[in-house]
């Protein structure tokens, strides 16, 4: 067995560790008051090729493999979450649609610009009727000649303001739904009939904006059927597709959260001193942060050894979903302690626990809640 | 024209060095690029944008292991690199001679840039040894430098708040001190045109250096501890506050 990460990944991780120091840690939080990521941030990402990560490199991006993005994401989420936000969709939901599923046109139409950061994608599946259960899709596209008129609704879409480009799941035919029914289209912000609704107000994850898109009779030629004819109707497999590449990277980022609340605490609860002695000398803090360091060291494990198996062309249903549904549910509990082990500090705005705290709060619900992920996991372990 | 830039495989200066036996310490720590070489690759970079129809090789010498940090310089954007491996803990003078030989063998340049020391031994020698050997020119604690067809104009720290000016010919050493530049961190693109590049791998043994009369070797190395003391400021209190704002920014250096 090799534990040793690739030297070349270890100087992208720590390329992103002084990304996050120099440039993101000093506006975070100017960032978490405005809601807002200024351009110039932007602009570095792209400089770093950060919106590229999974994008082949014959499309313009790096073409890291899942471990090589998992571990980017890790050190990118030891500062505010929303900019991991701001490249997760054109890394994940919103681009691996067109590379999973696109005819080579698509490809090399849309994934260059989406890896130099030029347009940033954004993935619409979710709406009031589709949460959890994607195949109720009401948006509906309607053949006409050789264009698809699409209406309706998404909600809680990640980037849909600032994207040019969004995957959007539409249902073709409402009788046949997830068993033939739904299609997955690529579609141009420019295009007329395609509107951002209302920027959501959320719990966290403040500076990445959650959207509605509104589909007002938006007429797309058929080439923009992601796989182009032949996968009119296949769009649910492609979606599914989509969510289940994004739980390893999902977890990774609850990863790097929670050992970056860890790191924090170690060094609070030796400093801060209370009854004559510091904090880490009492047996309580001292149970929370080893329950805290076990849980982490056990969560990369799995995530890694998953993320391994992935790159090794294995597949990996199973073992994503329950790095997922780890981590995620751990990074909560780690957020939690470390609220405790800071006191009141832990629930004052000066400190950026408490944004730890309601930023990862979001991570067992999005991209799969963890209900789902038991459904996916218990149904892998007794499908015949 | 053509720039080498000699760099060096250090110890992080932020990792736990843990002392093996006498005179040894444990190496699974972190290795990185020496900070000061940092600057020496970032201004052989600028310099050859600067010029055009450039070339930048970056020379190193060290164990197998050093090859990651030859792989950081090529991520901060030199061409190629020379590895000169060797077991050996190198002192200034073996670094400088292998160092001569090795440049010698690739073709002499017109500038070589490196870090004015290394952190882990600081023996603030290898510049001029190389100057001395390749009969360059040299100048080192360079603050700031330029470039004007074939003379080269540096700034070098001489003591606090001292600066001599070097006018100087090509070809020459330049040995960089920190208020250089500020070196960029390589983007992920680079990094991974960095695993394309080439570096050529040279055994100390087969450069057939003159073996020096005599050589540093290290007896014994021990943890440094660092001494705590109290210290009192008196006088009035605006000058009290001056003066603790003065050590905290000079001394302690957290302002
Ligand atoms: C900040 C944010 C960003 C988002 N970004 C995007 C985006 O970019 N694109 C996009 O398409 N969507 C996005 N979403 C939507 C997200 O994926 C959904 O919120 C999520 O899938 C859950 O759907 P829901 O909110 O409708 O909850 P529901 O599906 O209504 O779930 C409510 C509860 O019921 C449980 N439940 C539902 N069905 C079952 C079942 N069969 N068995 C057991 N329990 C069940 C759920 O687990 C949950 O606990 C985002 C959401 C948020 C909050």
């Amino acid at each position: 067995m090799d534990f040793e990460i690739p030297e070349s990944l270890r100087m992208m991780q720590e390329t992103i560790r002084r990304f996050v120091k120099q440039d993101l840690e000093p506006i975070s939080d100017k960032v978490e008051e405005e809601d807002n990521i200024p351009e110039e941030i932007v602009q570095k990402m792209r400089e770093l090729g950060l919106f590229g990560l999974s994008i082949p490199e014959e499309y313009g991006g790096l073409g890291l493999g899942t471990l090589g993005e998992c571990l980017v994401y890790e050190e990118l989420t030891k500062t505010n979450a929303c900019f991991r936000s701001r490249i997760g969709t054109s890394n994940g939901i919103g681009s691996m649609g067109i590379l999973f599923d696109g005819t080579e046109g698509q490809k090399r139409k849309y994934l260059p610009r989406i890896a130099s950061g030029e347009w940033t994608a954004c993935f619409a599946l979710s709406e009031p009727e589709a949460g959890s259960d994607a195949g109720n899709v009401q948006t509906a596209a309607e053949r006409d000649g050789d264009h698809f008129v699409i209406n309706g609704l998404k909600h809680f879409i990640t980037n849909g303001d600032v994207a040019s480009l969004a995957t959007v799941i539409a249902v073709t035919d409402r009788k046949k739904r997830s068993r033939g029914g739904i299609t997955a289209f690529v579609v141009e912000k420019s295009t007329p009939g395609f509107y951002t609704g209302t920027i959501e107000r959320k719990m966290g994850l403040r500076g990445s904006h959650t959207c509605e898109l509104i589909f007002d009779n938006c007429r797309v030629p058929v080439e923009n059927v992601i796989g182009g004819e032949p996968m009119i109707g296949k769009g649910f497999k492609t979606a599914m597709g989509v969510l289940d590449k994004g739980r390893l990277t999902m977890g990774a980022c609850a990863l790097g959260a929670a050992q970056k609340l860890l790191d924090m605490c170690v060094e609070y609860s030796k400093e801060r001193v209370q009854f004559g002695k510091p904090i880490a000398r009492f047996q309580s803090v001292g149970n929370m942060l080893a329950d805290m360091a076990t849980e982490i060291y056990a969560g990369r494990q799995m995530l890694y050894h998953a993320a391994w198996l992935r790159d090794r062309g294995k597949m990996v249903i199973k073992e994503a979903s329950m790095a997922k549904l780890f981590c995620t549910e751990m990074a909560c509990r780690v957020a939690d302690k470390a609220v405790q082990i800071f006191g009141g500090m832990g629930y004052m705005k000066d400190l950026p626990v408490e944004r730890f705290y309601r930023d990862l709060r979001l991570y067992p619900i999005y991209e799969g809640t963890s209900e789902i992920q038991r459904l996916v996991i218990a149904r892998e372990l007794t499908k015949d | 024209m053509k720039i080498c830039v000699c760099v060096k495989h250090v110890p992080d200066s932020a990792a736990k060095i843990t002392i093996k036996g006498k005179n040894q310490f444990d190496e699974s720590i972190n290795f990185i690029l020496n900070p000061y070489d940092e600057h020496a690759v970032e201004e052989a970079v600028r310099v050859k944008k600067q010029v055009g129809d450039s070339e930048v090789i970056a020379v190193s010498v060290g164990k197998k292991d050093a090859i990651n940090t030859l792989r950081s310089a090529l991520a901060m954007g030199a061409d190629r690199a020379i590895l000169i491996k060797t077991n050996i803990r190198a002192d200034s003078v073996i670094t400088s001679r292998a160092l001569k030989a090795a440049i010698g063998q690739d073709g002499k340049p017109d500038i070589i840039f490196t870090g004015k020391a290394s952190i882990d031994n600081e023996g603030f020698q290898t510049m001029y040894r190389l100057a001395a050997a390749l009969n360059m020119s040299v100048a080192s604690n360079v603050i700031a430098f330029s470039l004007d067809q074939e003379r080269v104009l540096v700034e070098c720290e001489m003591e606090a708040d001292a600066r001599g000016i070097i006018d100087m010919p090509l070809p020459c050493v330049i040995g960089t001190s920190k208020g250089l530049n500020k070196p960029s961190y390589p983007t992920l693109p680079a990094i991974m045109k960095a695993k394309k590049k080439e570096v050529k791998i040279i055994d100390l043994e087969s450069l057939a250096i003159e073996k020096p009369m005599s050589s540093i070797e290290i007896l014994e190395l021990k943890p440094a501890v660092e001494e705590r003391s109290s210290k009192e400021l008196k006088g009035q209190p605006e000058e009290v506050v001056m003066q603790l704002i003065r050590v905290l920014r000079e001394e302690a250096k957290v302002l």
